[in-house]
């Protein structure tokens, strides 16, 4: 692996994100309108609920840690709809760009916009409502990467469908990650969820984060082995998409890439 | 020596073979024509030469080694430029180039791409969008991007197409100065035949897929026998049409000029039979065949030479 192809690929996606007002959008606007909605409603819901003053303080920090889960994987499906529908895959993949220089370059990206987005959405949350993303301290740590992990398996596993059949498919860029978003209890523990949803759930790498995350708030300590099993399903995703991706891949060099789009 | 080599190259889509076993070399310093109608083959075989599409079979082998197998030394040393494909439109000129610049690893990047942009006359578009560019803007900057890495060989796909001829003519002729100078070797496709002439010193006719021909463009114009006699008729344009058809040439008449397909040895024989039958005609000329009518004979006919 070459870090100047690397560079030279993030790059290319950096460019387009400062060029692209519906990046922009995407990485500031709907962050902030999210905060302001679920905020207030649950400021709101807090006068009704008795003991329970971190009801908003779950809410914000959930939506904070879903935009870590939800940058991984945007940044990987929509920077590869960038490239199919500017028709560019020609120009790369014609230099000596590797396939596995490409995948690290969206990782990158992946890390810098989360870094952006969270500090931004962290900055609103704090104004808005005092609420303090680092009060989890050194536990946010295992909590950022995991996420972004399971950001990058669902957006290299949508990846690999887009390539197989093209744009046609490019909704689920935007719109499949959402098909996790009620297993995987990011405002509500998962006891509410029904017994046959809670087991989909414990398959789920994210459901252990946001669980573990609740329960550094109400009680203030962290089972580890949440994370250990969050860890172990995560890196066995993430091999498998990459492998599902490869293969999608390999499936549209027999097409020709002139044919993708 | 070839710096470029193919053999069997193969390339099935399910029952369609688009290209059959072909095989041929490229040498140093070499302008390869690659000709034939639409959907003949050529591009396909140019995507198969970048290695964005998987041969069905064959080999393909540049400086000695397997693209397979060496992909990313290779490439470094190949670029391309088609008028098939877009560089990102929502990047700057500038942009586009420094991020392809990056992707090549080019050692003094800056003056390199101010070198490029001088050459392709593309200072003033600097800032602009590449969705902003025309045609002849994009093209230009499509060139600009295939010639950023100093490469040993450029695939080049319909690479005047949209240009001003006099843009045309300036690309035509750097291109022939990157030969001379760096001995770059060059594939070149295009559908203006006269061009293909003044740049290529070989030219490959593909057609369904297979090499039909391979010769300089020169040998290939005059393997046809076929030259075009175009006469003014003063008097007896009616004979002169009836002797055509009477003798089977073909013939296209504009007003009182005619313009008839005969074979060059048979001329001097056409203008007697002509001034016996009483024809006279103020204005003669003898269009020698070119590579364009060995092109329209060739996909006419589907000819092996």
């Amino acid at each position: 692996m070459k870090i100047h192809r690397i560079y030279a690929v993030s790059l290319r996606f950096w460019y387009y994100f400062r060029h692209s007002f519906d990046r922009m959008t995407d990485a500031f606007y709907w962050p902030t309108m999210d905060l302001l909605l679920w905020g207030l409603t649950s400021t709101y819901f807090r006068q009704y609920i008795p003991n329970n003053a971190n009801v908003v303080t779950m809410i914000v920090t959930g939506i904070l840690l879903y935009i870590i889960l939800w940058r991984g994987q945007y940044e990987i499906t929509v920077n590869l709809l960038g490239d199919l529908w500017n028709r560019n895959l020609i120009n790369i993949f014609a230099s000596p760009l590797k396939f596995w220089e490409w995948i690290t370059s969206f990782m990158v990206i992946g890390i810098i916009k989360a870094i952006l987005s969270i500090a931004f959405a962290s900055g609103v949350a704090y104004l808005l409502y005092k609420v303090n993303f680092f009060m989890y301290g050194f536990n946010l740590i295992p909590f950022l990467i995991l996420l972004i992990m399971s950001g990058w398996w669902i957006g290299f596993f949508v990846a690999g469908v887009i390539l197989r059949f093209g744009t046609k498919v490019q909704t689920l860029a935007w719109a499949f990650v959402a098909i996790f978003s009620p297993f995987i209890a990011v405002y509500y523990p998962l006891s509410v969820l029904p017994a046959w949803a809670q087991k989909v759930a414990s398959f789920i790498p994210m459901s252990y984060i946001f669980e573990g995350a609740r329960e550094v708030l109400y009680k203030g300590s962290l089972d580890y082995r949440k994370l250990w099993i969050s860890l172990f399903l995560n890196i066995m995703y993430l091999i498998i998409s990459l492998i599902f991706l490869r293969k999608s891949f390999d499936k549209v060099l027999e097409k020709g890439l002139v044919k993708v789009y | 020596m070839a710096i470029l080599s193919i053999s069997n190259l193969t390339k099935k889509f399910k029952d369609f073979t688009a290209v059959d076993h072909i095989s041929f070399d490229l040498k140093e310093g070499e302008i390869l024509g690659l000709l034939g109608p639409n959907g003949a083959g050529k591009t396909t075989t140019i995507q198969m030469l970048l290695g964005v599409l998987t041969p069905t079979g064959g080999e393909i082998n540049y400086f000695g080694k397997s693209l397979g197998q060496h992909r990313e030394e290779i490439l470094e040393q190949v670029n391309f430029s088609s008028t098939y494909t877009n560089l990102p439109w929502d990047l700057t000129v500038r942009e586009n180039l420094t991020f392809i610049s990056y992707l090549y690893n080019i050692s003094d990047r800056k003056k390199r791409v101010a070198r490029i942009v001088d050459i392709f006359n593309l200072n003033s578009l600097l800032n602009l969008e590449t969705q902003e560019l025309s045609a002849g803007q994009l093209t230009r900057l499509n060139l600009a991007k295939s010639f950023i890495n100093f490469p040993r060989i450029l695939l080049l796909d319909e690479p005047t197409a949209s240009l001003d001829p006099d843009v045309a003519s300036y690309i035509r002729e750097f291109l022939l100065n990157q030969r001379k100078e760096f001995q770059v070797s060059i594939i070149f496709t295009s559908h203006n035949m006269a061009e293909v002439e003044e740049v290529c010193d070989r030219v490959i006719f593909i057609n369904h897929g297979k090499i039909i021909a391979d010769d300089t463009p020169e040998s290939l114009a005059e393997s046809i026998e076929t030259s075009h006699l175009e006469l003014v008729v003063k008097d007896g344009l009616k004979r002169t049409i009836e002797y055509c058809q009477n003798n089977n040439y073909q013939y296209k008449l504009d007003n009182r000029a005619i313009v008839i397909d005969v074979k060059e040895k048979e001329i001097p024989e056409f203008l007697r039979s002509l001034m016996d039958k009483g024809v006279f005609y103020d204005q003669i000329s003898i269009e020698k065949p070119s590579l364009e009518d060995y092109f329209l004979e060739i996909t006419k006919k589907g000819r092996i030479k």
